[in-house]
């Protein structure tokens, strides 16, 4: 009885051993994009959006489209350059910058043009195609779009850090250069600002 | 009572002799068996209490040993992919609390084994790692003060956390990403100015010579001149001003890099200040070198020290503590005494207690200069010799030192602590056992709970020990073209083992060439 009792005991405490820890070791819960997930406090989804909702809204608003648009009867054909990472994280900006040029495409006000790496493969393209595809369907080459503007920028942060607080600034400077006389026509900058506290101890 | 308790007494003090001598001794050495008096008519052995205790508290500890010789005799044989292979086998030996290390061990096998991105990511994770071990877990530090520093995450030294980023640097330049190879720098700039603000102390390690001159090279690499004379410029601080405990003298390159640099950003006054430190050193202005393809030879010399055991059992006098204490200027920089621990030690008075410290054991590299000779095609020799930038084992030293005062008071007073409970468990079962079978039970449960004191002190041994004794750098510019690249190492052992390193590379104008090579012993 007294053998059986705590083998009972044994199998219990085992259980709840097991099972202690199972409960949460994984949990997923889907949120809209939009929600602001702000976890080691480095640049991350929100931070990106950001920059691309005030880019778009900035290069929208200001007067260098319509100028264009009032002198050459056409859209400006832009080219996106470099953008250069000045900042201390390795951060992927070719997602604002698609955001960007979707929104101004999208918008019929910019016709976007491929950019640099883009451009080899295409070229390739073309080139097979003068070679192996139907007469009728290869594309020449020399019809090009030349763009009239390039887009370059810089992310840049400034850190500062003591005792487990870390203040974090970004800055984000884009700017539109005429590609015929280096002319700057537009810039758009945003700039977030982030303190991150870290505990010393916790239990 | 009286007397059996003194035979308890000399008893303890024999196992403790016996199991104490002054050489280090693996927790998994079973100690000697020891006879209880006959009076109480059965005998004891503690080698089945201390294998018990040792399979319990040192699992683990003893593999690590063979892995590193392992992962070693790989490197020996050029298998820098065998010797990841082993570190990556080796993943849950590492265990949750040493997950930095891991990442650190293995970041360096990936990239002697040319796998840089999977390296990069290794190295991500434990700079991550590192980040979230800012914040201490109370809970994990007083299962730590109960058993061992073992039982603590590894964190990295701050100059182990430093050299994550470098490699990381080094990996993406290799890769030709010198945009991410400069955040990197830019971290490393962050990382050692948040360090010398935390350390007060002017003549600890509180900024990094080779990683400042790593920076520079990579700043003027990639065009910007202006940082990279203000990375020389500190790196050149660094070298001159840490040169009595770092053994590492200013580079004789750093020199023409610094004139270089001065005059391209027409820093007049910084020139002539460099020209009067530096009259005898020749250099070549930036222009002439925009023309040449630039090579930077990174030499990973011999073995990181390890780390032992080192016992000592102290009696517990406190006038010898105080006395130890005082030397060591602890007690004035703690200023107020501490309780706890002085109750626990006055306690103890007169009693014996065993702790374990950590010694460094260096591995000096038998190599004291690497040569690699740049062939081109059409014959022509560039021979560059590589100086030495970074004297890891000098850095491990530093670090070791700089904590031990606060590792050993915190082994005297886990020691003291685990002996106060191993005592407080004895006379508890006497007195649960009842008057006559008293004494026996008490020294029974006496030697199982002070046996596993003994065998669980343990130091914390844990170091990167993939890296390297001595970094050496060389630099050099040379025409564009296809060469041929050819290493030697002057005075060192001759390496039968050692294959035709034979690589190729081929440069344009104002390219940069980053070679990596691991030189053992």
């Amino acid at each position: 009885m007294i053998e059986m009792d705590r083998g009972r005991i044994g199998i219990v405490a085992l259980a709840v051993l097991l099972l202690a820890g199972c409960g949460q070791e994984t949990k997923i819960t889907r949120v809209d994009s939009g929600v602001v997930t702000d976890l080691s406090g480095r640049w991350n989804d929100t931070d990106s959006r950001i920059v691309a909702e005030s880019m778009v809204k900035e290069a929208l608003e200001y007067p260098w489209l319509n100028n264009f648009s009032g002198a050459n009867h056409r859209q400006p054909v832009v080219v996106v350059g470099t953008i250069q990472n000045n900042s201390h994280e390795h951060i992927n900006v070719d997602t604002f910058v698609a955001d960007l040029e979707r929104e101004l495409t999208n918008s019929q006000k910019v016709t976007f043009v491929a950019g640099k790496g883009d451009r080899e493969e295409l070229r390739t393209e073309r080139k097979e195609q003068a070679m192996y595809a139907r007469e009728d369907t290869q594309k020449a080459p020399g019809k090009e779009i030349g763009a009239d503007y390039m887009m370059k920028g810089t992310i840049a942060t400034i850190l500062d850090e003591a005792e487990g607080t870390k203040a974090v600034f970004y800055q984000i400077d884009l700017q539109m250069v005429d590609l015929e006389s280096n002319a700057k026509v537009w810039f758009g900058q945003k700039k977030i600002k982030k303190v991150v506290e870290k505990k010393r101890s916790i239990f | 009572m009286v007397r059996s308790e003194e035979d308890q007494e000399s008893c303890r003090k024999e196992a403790l002799h016996l199991l104490g001598s002054p050489t280090q001794l693996s927790s998994l050495d079973p100690g000697p068996t020891v006879l209880v008096p006959a009076r109480w008519g059965f005998s004891i052995s503690t080698r089945s209490i201390v294998i018990v205790a040792a399979l319990v508290l040192g699992a683990g500890c003893g593999p690590s040993a063979n892995r590193y010789l392992l992962i070693e005799a790989s490197l020996r044989a050029h298998d820098a992919k065998g010797a990841d292979a082993i570190v990556q086998q080796a993943e849950k030996e590492y265990g949750d609390k040493s997950r930095v290390l891991y990442g650190m061990d293995r970041g360096m096998t990936l990239q002697l084994a040319g796998d840089y991105q999977q390296s990069n990511a290794v190295l991500e994770q434990a700079e991550d790692e590192v980040d979230r071990l800012y914040t201490r877990k109370i809970r994990t530090e007083t299962l730590a003060f109960m058993t061992s520093d073992t039982a603590l995450p590894y964190e990295g030294d701050p100059y182990e956390q430093v050299m994550i980023n470098v490699l990381k640097a080094l990996n993406y330049a290799v890769l030709g990403q010198w945009q991410d190879a400069l955040v990197e720098v830019r971290r490393i700039d962050h990382r050692l100015n948040v360090l010398s603000d935390r350390t007060k102390e002017k003549n600890a390690y509180r900024d990094d010579g080779f990683a400042r001159y790593l920076s520079g090279i990579l700043y003027e690499s990639t065009g910007d001149v202006n940082n990279a004379f203000i990375a020389y410029r500190n790196a050149y601080e660094i070298f001159d001003g840490s040169r009595s405990w770092s053994h590492t003298g200013v580079p004789s390159q750093l020199r023409t890099d610094l004139l270089r640099t001065a005059e391209a950003m027409h820093l007049t006054q910084e020139f002539t200040e460099y020209q009067r430190l530096f009259p005898e050193t020749r250099w070549e202005s930036s222009q002439t070198l925009q023309q040449l393809a630039h090579v930077v030879v990174i030499s990973y010399n011999g073995r990181a020290p390890h780390k032992e055991d080192q016992f000592l059992d102290l009696p517990i006098s406190l006038d010898a503590l105080q006395l130890v204490l005082l030397n060591r200027g602890f007690s004035q920089a703690s200023g107020h005494s501490n309780r706890p621990v002085d109750t626990v030690l006055y306690g103890l008075n007169g009693r014996v207690v065993r702790v374990a410290l950590p010694q460094l054991i260096r591995q000096k590299t038998q190599v004291p200069l690497d040569t690699v000779n740049l062939v081109s095609d059409n014959g022509s020799r560039a021979t560059m010799n590589t100086e030495l930038v970074q004297n890891v084992t000098a850095l491990a030293d530093k670090a070791l030192s700089e904590r031990m005062a606060g590792i050993t008071v915190k082994a005297l007073a886990r020691a003291a602590t685990k002996f106060a409970l191993a005592e407080g468990a004895t006379r508890g079962a006497q007195q649960a056992a009842g008057k006559d079978a008293a004494p026996w039970v008490g020294l029974l449960v006496g030697m199982v709970t002070k046996g596993l004191a003994v065998a669980s002190e343990e130091a914390d041994k844990r170091s990167w020990q993939t890296l390297p004794d001595e970094i050496h750098l060389a630099r050099a510019w040379v025409p564009p073209g296809h060469y041929q690249v050819q290493g030697r190492q002057v005075g060192g052992p001759q390496d039968p083992l050692k294959p035709e390193t034979l690589r190729t590379i081929s440069l344009g104008a104002g390219e940069t060439a980053i070679l990596i090579q691991r030189v053992m012993p």
